[in-house]
Order: structure tokens, then sequence, then C-alpha cells
């Protein structure tokens, strides 16, 4: 696919050439420009009250000037005194430190007036960038990497697919920004930020991984001679990964001579083959497509090579070797160049050993055939499109091994539906036999049964749930069982509605299951609303799961945790469900807590320098840490066992007061303190 | 502008308006806004005195508004919206012990007790009479066309109706027919009607000072409710002195001491003059941007003076210039109405804005891509603004683009 990148390369040069144009001579003052500066001036001189009475004759000209090249030099000409005249003044855009690079390009697509503020608030953020305006509180490297950050995700207007039909202005002013921006910045510094973000994606393992292949995709636009020879390389290795990372599929034209080319390999060759596979896909968590090609063709004559294309361990040869029919089955029905990325899922499966559970293989043997009611085949028929013969059993049985192989690879999508993405994660870990209940009867009969308090409840019967429809970049099992999930779990804290606790008690145990500790505590009293006794739920947190003061007991089970998500600047966001992986001491000595977050997004910055880290604490794939106090600081409700805990009373008030500063002084503002 | 008197007594805004508080804290004067609760949190923000107050109560309500405002030391109230004129003359005659001031305003809020007294002063009016129902409005049109020897009812003669107490082009109909008469809501009696008047409409701002005009701004419409231009051209301001007489007429009948009228007139091109209507606001379709362009004062300032019972003469004097002779040029304007249901696109020709009397506008693509429906002449979207120096190349301009369709 060399071929593919090399001719995207030479149509995008020429565009490039044609939009780059010489730097306009900076003295000759354009009628324009000339309008520009006088309403910025006279702006500048309004008084604070009455600025709004001038910005919107800014905004018009920014407007027309931003629709030329030399227009844009213009604006940054008078970008350092945007801030001092006012510009940005009672807005959205007033404090660059507030702003977020994911958003502008959001902004930017808007039609009307947004789009043009987001467009000089880029501007104040190359003149802080450049040195040209001194802020006070952003530096000039924090504008540059912002910037940087800016294109890398927004790559897609620096380099404008050829369109049929002409673009609105808004867009062309957004490519005239970049185009700008570009010449002001290195091509360097935004494929390093790419890197970044895809490093920072891949490490996660998610099972769907759709928007790393387009980060990975527009990035190929950025490799070329300006750019230091190690990011090109770490570019490379992900461009490969998911396209052609052995010598044949390189020299292959298609996946068709692909396959005719492994006829004629040696066995030598095929085994060096499957060996790069497995490493490329070891190293990214990214599948090729070729890889699957090469895992089919090896399930049918050389089952043998098939431990190596997949890198199983120890624990992995045994569950291979004991399962030889039931492996090649899978292979044969679920793995296709379209559900490549099961065969992640695949070799985790078995290098985590759970086939050993008997029940499991009739289980998924059951899947193979299972009839298939009609609603469902309406749901997963996205999955199906153009697929090369691929049933949708097979793509459920696809599905299946993604989430068995990488249970914290399930994420949420861009859905609100943390407490089902979570459900399914847990039961995927510690309760595969519920799991394949569930979703055998949600395949068979679009219907989930569970037990509240002795009571059936029907999925089926219900209507609602708040994630029933429109539900967008998840996982086939995701796909399947959240609408189910969502309404049972609806139904359930329903149930609770007027017993005077936080329902979650009761609700969690029933619907996550039993194994749940039954002690639960919420910090916010749910008849007043404020925020009770938070030293005690502090003191008791670490009590009961911190192990210098727990007397030495083990997590056996994720916990299900409530938090409050915070954004960048400690502002409440929302409530979310995160469950605790597990409770131990870093390489430093300092006691973290591992937690599976399903947005998949473990890095977020919460704000008061909390950042969750994904790597480089001993995380494992999917997981999240932080120090201990920080992530009890964003806590809400937790479980505990009573039987295991320590005394409360020797937690020290330095540790609880720490704490308690962090929760007041973000959530803790939305809330009263009892 | 710099005032050499040293103000110690406040003057209230009655209405929330960033112009008239940006002119008035130019003035180096005491002054308080008196406007919605929503602008508190501005107001205290940038340290603009404010009183919160809804002007939607009864008028009883005002003693304590005035207690309110004597606190701050207030010797004037100044309206700035349609809706605080009664405000301001309850307010007025409080504090100046003078209740008159408080039933002449009233006087002005209804259109139809301005009509009479208008018509008793001696000035032209159309045919009106006031509806309470929609059948009025039925046996008026009806009526009206009988006395015009019109029978075709498809071809009735228009007539206009206006609730009473509505600014400018606010509720503002022009009836044909029945159907016309169906889509008058409710809420909007009782209204006003009146004939159709023929002839070129205008409007004056005209500001007054113990009963005498200082200074008579005529503003010549083209289109009602979408463009105008200051000062008005040669072939208008000919009637300058008869149209003067009539503002002298009005003030004289409205017994007006301090502030600001805003009537309008039609002319017949013998120079017959019709009034329609008046108020004593600041007026809409930016007219006071207009004049402080062409003549260089703030209009808004010149309203607060001449609002001020203790301005002197001389201050006036200085502060207005030389009636038409000493404006700069026309300042015109063209107000745009989408003509499509759902915006995508702007349209701005590029002659428009390469056009030397072209000076800016404001339109955006909304964010809300539907079009709001109108009600009578409802709102409009957006502005052109024209600067020149001949009425006849404005007035083709304000003519030409009012064709022209700016969202697509």
């Amino acid at each position: 696919m060399n071929t593919v990148i090399k001719e995207r390369k030479t149509t995008t040069a020429p565009k490039r050439k044609a939009t780059t144009r010489k730097k306009p001579i900076a003295n000759k003052i354009s009628p324009l420009e000339v309008k520009f500066e006088s309403a910025l001036d006279t702006l500048n001189q309004a008084k604070p009250f009455a600025k709004s009475l001038y910005q919107t004759d800014v905004y018009q000209l920014a407007n027309e000037l931003a629709s030329t090249s030399e227009g844009m030099s213009v604006l940054f000409k008078y970008a350092h005194l945007f801030d001092q005249a006012g510009v940005f003044l009672d807005g959205d855009w007033e404090d660059p430190t507030k702003l977020q690079p994911p958003f502008v390009g959001g902004s930017l697509r808007l039609r009307g007036i947004y789009s043009i503020l987001e467009l000089l608030s880029e501007m104040r953020m190359l003149a802080i960038a450049k040195g040209t305006y001194q802020h006070e509180s952003l530096s000039p490297e924090h504008a540059s990497s912002f910037l940087n950050e800016v294109l890398a995700l927004n790559l897609d207007l620096l380099f404008p697919e050829e369109q049929e039909t002409e673009l609105e202005e808004h867009l062309i002013r957004a490519q005239n920004l970049f185009t700008y921006l570009r010449q002001e910045l290195s091509f360097e510094s935004v494929a390093e930020q790419m890197v970044q973000e895809i490093n920072r994606m891949t490490v996660q393992r998610p099972i769907l991984t759709r928007r790393i292949i387009e980060l990975i995709e527009n990035s190929k636009l950025l490799i070329n001679d300006e750019i230091d020879s190690k990011i090109v390389e770490e570019l490379e290795k992900y461009s490969r990964a998911t396209d052609t990372p052995t010598p044949l599929s390189e020299e292959a034209a298609g996946q068709r001579e692909y396959r005719l080319k492994l006829e004629q390999a040696s066995k030598e060759e095929l085994i060096s083959e499957a060996e790069l596979f497995a490493e490329s896909m070891y190293e990214t968590g990214l599948v090729s497509p070729y890889h699957a090609i090469l895992l089919r063709f090896l399930n049918r004559k050389y089952q043998e090579i098939i431990p190596s294309a997949l890198l199983l361990s120890e624990t992995g040869v045994t569950s291979f070797n004991e399962n030889k029919e039931l492996i090649h089955d899978i292979i044969q029905l679920s793995i296709y160049p379209e559900t490549k990325q099961a065969i992640y899922g695949l070799s985790k499966m078995l290098n985590r050993g759970v086939l050993k559970l008997e029940s499991l293989i009739p289980a998924i043997r059951q899947l193979f055939e299972l009839p298939i009611h009609a609603e469902v085949k309406i749901a997963l028929s996205n999955y199906v499109n153009g697929l090369n013969g691929i049933s949708i059993n097979g793509i459920l049985v696809a599905g299946v091994v993604s989430v068995l192989g990488q249970p914290l690879g399930i994420g949420q999508g861009v859905n609100p539906i943390c407490q089902s993405a979570r459900a399914i994660s847990l039961w995927a870990q510690y309760d595969i036999d519920k799991l394949f209940t569930l979703i055998t009867s949600a395949i068979r009969d679009n219907n989930i049964e569970m037990a509240f308090e002795g009571e059936l409840i029907n999925s089926s019967l219900l209507l609602d749930g708040v994630a029933t429809q429109n539900l967008q970049d998840l996982d086939p099992v995701s796909i399947l069982l959240v609408p189910h999930l969502d309404k049972i779990y609806t139904e359930m804290m329903k149930r609770t509605l007027l017993r005077g606790e936080d329902g979650h008690k009761w609700v969690n145990r029933e619907f996550y299951g039993e194994w749940i500790p039954s002690g639960f505590i919420n910090v916010i009293d749910p008849l007043t609303l404020n925020v009770t006794n938070y030293s005690s739920f502090v003191k008791l947190f670490y009590a009961t799961h911190h192990p210098d003061y727990n007397e030495g007991y083990k997590m056996l089970y994720p916990n299900p945790v409530g938090i409050f998500l915070t954004n960048v600047h400690g502002e409440l966001l929302g409530l979310h469900a995160v469950s605790i992986q597990r409770i131990e001491k870093d390489q430093h000595g300092e006691c973290r807590i591992y937690f599976y977050n399903p947005n998949n997004d473990g890095t977020q910055n919460w704000g008061q320098n909390i950042k969750a880290s994904v790597s480089g604490f001993g995380e494992l794939e999917g997981e999240s840490s932080l120090p201990f106090h920080e992530f009890v600081s964003r806590m809400y409700a937790y479980h505990y066992n009573p039987y295991e805990q320590g005394d409360a009373y020797i937690v020290e008030e330095t540790i609880v007061e720490k704490v308690e500063t962090l929760a007041r002084e973000s959530w803790g503002k939305n809330y009263e303190w009892a | 502008m710099e005032m050499k008197q040293i103000h110690e007594k406040t003057t209230a805004l009655l209405g929330w308006s960033l112009q008239a508080i940006e002119a008035i804290d130019k003035m180096n004067r005491p002054y308080v806004v008196v406007g919605p609760p929503e602008f508190k949190p501005f107001a205290d923000k940038n340290g603009i005195q404010f009183v919160p107050w809804q002007f939607n109560v009864p008028i009883e309500h005002s003693m304590e508004l005035y207690e309110q405002l004597k606190d701050f030391k207030t010797k004037v109230a100044v309206p700035i919206y349609e809706e605080t004129v009664e405000w301001a003359g309850m307010l007025n005659s409080l504090l100046w012990e003078n209740p008159r001031i408080f039933n002449k305003s009233l006087l002005l809020r209804d259109k139809s007790l301005m009509k009479r007294r208008a018509h008793l002063a001696g000035l032209r009016v159309g045919v009106f009479e006031e509806a309470f129902t929609k059948e009025d409005v039925a046996h008026f049109l009806k009526r009206m066309n009988e006395a015009l020897l019109n029978m075709d009812e498809e071809n009735y003669e228009p007539i206009h109706v206006k609730p009473f107490d509505k600014a400018g082009t606010v509720g503002h109909r022009m009836i044909k027919k029945r159907e016309d008469i169906e889509e008058i809501d409710d809420s909007e009696f009782p209204l006003l009607m009146e004939s159709h008047l023929e002839g070129q409409e205008f409007s004056c701002e005209a500001f007054i000072h113990n009963g005498k005009v200082h200074f008579l701004n005529i503003t010549e419409y083209v289109k009602l409710g979408h463009s105008n231009f200051v000062p008005a051209s040669p072939s208008l301001e000919q009637w300058r002195p008869q149209i003067r007489e009539q503002i002298e007429k009005l003030v004289s009948a409205f017994e007006v001491e301090n502030g600001i009228l805003h009537p309008e007139f039609f002319i017949t091109p013998d120079g017959t003059i019709y009034f329609g209507e008046v108020a004593a606001r600041i007026p809409g379709g930016h007219i006071f941007e207009h004049i402080e362009r062409v003549y260089g004062f703030s209009p808004y300032q010149g309203q607060i003076l001449c609002c001020d019972p203790e301005t002197t003469e001389e201050e006036l004097n200085a502060f207005f210039p030389e009636e038409v002779v000493s404006a700069k040029g026309h300042s015109g304007n063209l107000m745009v109405y989408p003509k499509v249901k759902s915006i995508s696109k702007l349209n701005i020709p590029d002659e428009l804005k390469e056009h030397p009397y072209f000076l800016k506008h404001n339109m955006f693509i909304p964010t809300t891509a539907k079009v709001a429906e109108r009600v009578g002449f409802g709102n409009h979207y957006g502005s052109i603004y024209f600067f020149g120096e001949d009425s006849t190349e404005m007035r083709s301009l304000l003519e030409e683009y009012e064709k022209h369709n700016f969202y697509l």
C-alpha cells in the first residue's frame, strides 16, 4: 500500500505549492487593512462595558481578511493587540488558558460568527507562540504545543481532498488559517504531536481502532523530508502495522495476490511472516488485514504455525493445543480482513487461559449457529456492509473473542453508557458465564432477563433507557447488550427511588454480581444533596483499600466506583462510572490506584495537576492509574467489605485535609458542604 | 464630549442600552441605569450603577422605583424605549412635583389618543378609528373602500393597523383582505386603524428643551422598515420650514418641555404634510447612528441634555451644530430580511463591497439556519451601512439592494 501513500504525496505537493504564496510585503496596506485597523482601534478605545458594540465590526472585517492568505498575515500583524482591544471580552474565547485543542476543529467547522472567533483565537495563540504577544499566564511553548495539537487533530483541513463543489466560506477560512499556521510552525512538531497522540491511544489497547487508524492515515500526509527520521520511523511503524508489516505483504499488490504468494511461500517464509505480524501487532496493538489472510491460510494448511502468528505464551500454547478444533472453527468463521482486530483478541484470549473454563467451549460453539433475532440483525447490519462472506454469527464471534481477550479494551465511544460498558468489562473478566447467558438470550430473543430482589426484569418489556438508540462507535457485543443493560439498570434504579439512600447500594450487587461487597457509601446525602461526612468517607476508603491501613486485605474483584469527572480546570463535568482494578505500590513506592475507564481516554487531565497515566507506572493494557489520594479526591461512591477493614481513626488528618482541599476546590464548588 | 459644569445630581436612564450608557459615561455626570434584572451581573462587573426593574409591572409600582432612585440623588429620568416613556413621565412628575408630566407622557403611549390630540391641534391626519375586535377592522376596511367608491373586494385599498402602545413597526400590519384580519392575534387589540396615506414618508428627530426645538433632523425613508438615510435629500429638505412648523405645533399640542420627539409624516408632492404618529424615545432603524456619523455629535448625549431641565441655553447652542449645512454627507442603511425559509449561505456581491458608499455590514450566517417567522414588519437580520455625498445615489443604492437576496 506504499504506492497509495506515494500517490497521495504527489497529489498534495502541488496543492501545497498553490496555497503557499509568498509573504506579502509588509508595508503595503490594503484598504481592508485600514478598515480593520480602525475598527480594532475603535474597539480598543471603548470601555469594557461597551466593547460588544464594536466587536462585530472587527469580526466582520476579520472574516473578509481571512478569506485570502494575504489577509491572514494582516490578522497576524495585529493579533498581539486582540486581547488588549477586547476582541474576545466576555465570550468563551476570553481566557486562552481555558481553551482546549480538541474543540478547535469543531468550532472552525461551524458556520457563522463562532468560526471567526475561533480563527482569531488561533491567531492570538500564534502571536503568543511567536513571542509578538506576551501573555502573563501562557508561555510560548504552551501556545506552540497547543497549535501543534490543533494541526495534528485537523490534518484534513491542512491537506484538503479535492472537492467537486465549491467549499463554503467558513471552510475556506479554516483552510487559509491552517495553511498560514503551517508556514509559521514546523511540520516536525505537528508530526511529533501526532506520534504522541497515537501512542497515547494505542497504549490503552482499545478494541475499536477506527479513530486511531484515521489518525495514522492522516499522519501519512505529514511524512516528508523536513521531519526528523525518528518521528518518521514511528509514524511508519504504525502505518505499516495497519497495512503491510511483512516482506510478502509489502510485495503483494493486494489481498488476493498476497493469498497467492502464500501458496508459493516456503514454510520458513511463512513462519517469518507469522512472527513479524505478531510482533507488529504486539508492539502497536493494531492488526494488519494481511494478518487475517495469513491466519486463514495457516488455519487450513499449517495449523502448527498459528501459535507463532498469535505470539502465544506457554499458557496460550497449552490452551491452543487443547482446543485446536474450536480455534480452527473460530478462525474459519470469524477472522476476516474486516474483523482483523479480533486477532489480537484471540491471542490475548488464549494467553489468558480462559478456555480452561469448561462451560465456555460449548457456549462459544453455540454462537456459531445460534438463530439471530431480526432486530439484532438490523442492529449489527452496519458491520456486514461489503464484507467478503462473513456471517452475522461470525461478526458476533469475533466480537466475543475481542471482549474476552481485551476486557479492558471495551469502550463507550461517544455514548453516555459508562455503566453498561463497565458491566461488560467486569463480566468479561470475572463472570464469563453470566456474560454468555446474556449474549445468547440477547441474540436469540432480543431480550435480557435479570432478577432484582427476587423479581424478574425483562428488558424487552421496558421502555426507558438513555441509550436505546443512536449508539455509535461500539464493538458488536456492546451494540448487542447495551440497549438491554441500560434499560435494566434504569429500571432497577427506579425501584430504589424512595429508599432515601443511593440506589447503587442495592442495584450494583444485583446488576454486576454478588461478588461486589455489600458495604456502600456515597458522599452526597440523597435527602439534602449536600456533601456530608466527607472526612469519614475518605478515612473509610483508606481503611478498607489502602494497603498501609487496611490490614493487608487484597482486592479480589474490581470495585465499581463513582467519580466526579472534572475538566482540565477542575470544573465538574458530570458523574462517571469506572472500576478500580487493583491498588498497588508503584516502582517508586507510591501507592497507586489502577482503574478501568470505559471512555478509553485514560490520560484525561482532571485539573489540579491530576493527570491519569496509562504507562510508566506498571499499568496493564487498558488500565489508567493515579496516586491514591488524587483518585480519592474525585470519588463520590464506592463499595467496601465491612469485614475487611482496618481502623479508620488511624488515618492521618493531614491526608484527609489534602484530599478534602482537592475535592473542595474542584467538584466541591458545585455542592453545599454540610 | 467634555462637560464644563460639574454635575452632582444623578441622571437615570430607563431601559438598558449600551449605546446610551456609553454616551452618558462620556459626559462626566453621575448616572444610574434602570433595567431588567438580568443585566445586574454585567453592570456590577463593569461598575455601572444599576437598579434592577421590570417595566412590565403596573405603573402604580413607580413609588418603589422613585424611592430607590432618590437614594441615588436622581434629578431626571430619561426614557430609552417606548415602554419606559410613561415611567419616565411618572418619575419626572414625582421628581419635579408636577403630575401633568405623567399625564402628558400617556398621550404618547396611546396611538389613538395621540392621533386625536394631533388632530385637535390642527395637524392633518388620515381617517382613523379604534378597533376592539376583528369585526371592527372588517367594518372599517369596508367603509373606507365604500367612501372611495371602491366596491371591488378583491382590490380593496389597504388600511393600516397598529397596537396602541407598541414601538415603531412592531405589530404594524397592512390590511387588504379578510384573511389579513384573521392573522391579527387577539393580544394585539385594541388597535388603531387608519387609512393608507400616499406620499414620501419621513421621520423627524426633534431635540427640545424648554419647549424650544434646538435641533431638527429629517430622516428620509426609502422603504418603511427597510431603508432610510440622514439628512434627507434636497427635494425633501426644501420643505424644512413647513416641517418645522408642524413639529412646533406638535410640541405645543403635546406640551413637550424637555426631551426628544420622533414623529413620522407623509408628504405629498405639493407639500401637504400628513401626521402619522409620534414617540418620545430613541428612534429605531439606526437613525441615531446616522445623525452621529453625519453631524459628529452623539444624539444620545443630545437627548440627555434636552431631558435635563437644568441644561443651559449656552450648553445647547454649543452642543448642536447647524442643521443640514454642517452634515458631512448622507448616512443611510438597509435592513436586511432573509427571503428564504432556511439560511445556508451569505451572498454579498463584490460590487457592493467595492462601492465607494459602502461602509460596512453586520450579516453573519446565523447559528440557527431556520428563519423566524415575521410578525408584522418583524426584526431584521442584518444591516448594511452606506455613506456618501449624493442623496440620489444613496436612494438608488438602497432601492437596488433592497431587491437583492443576501441570504440564500
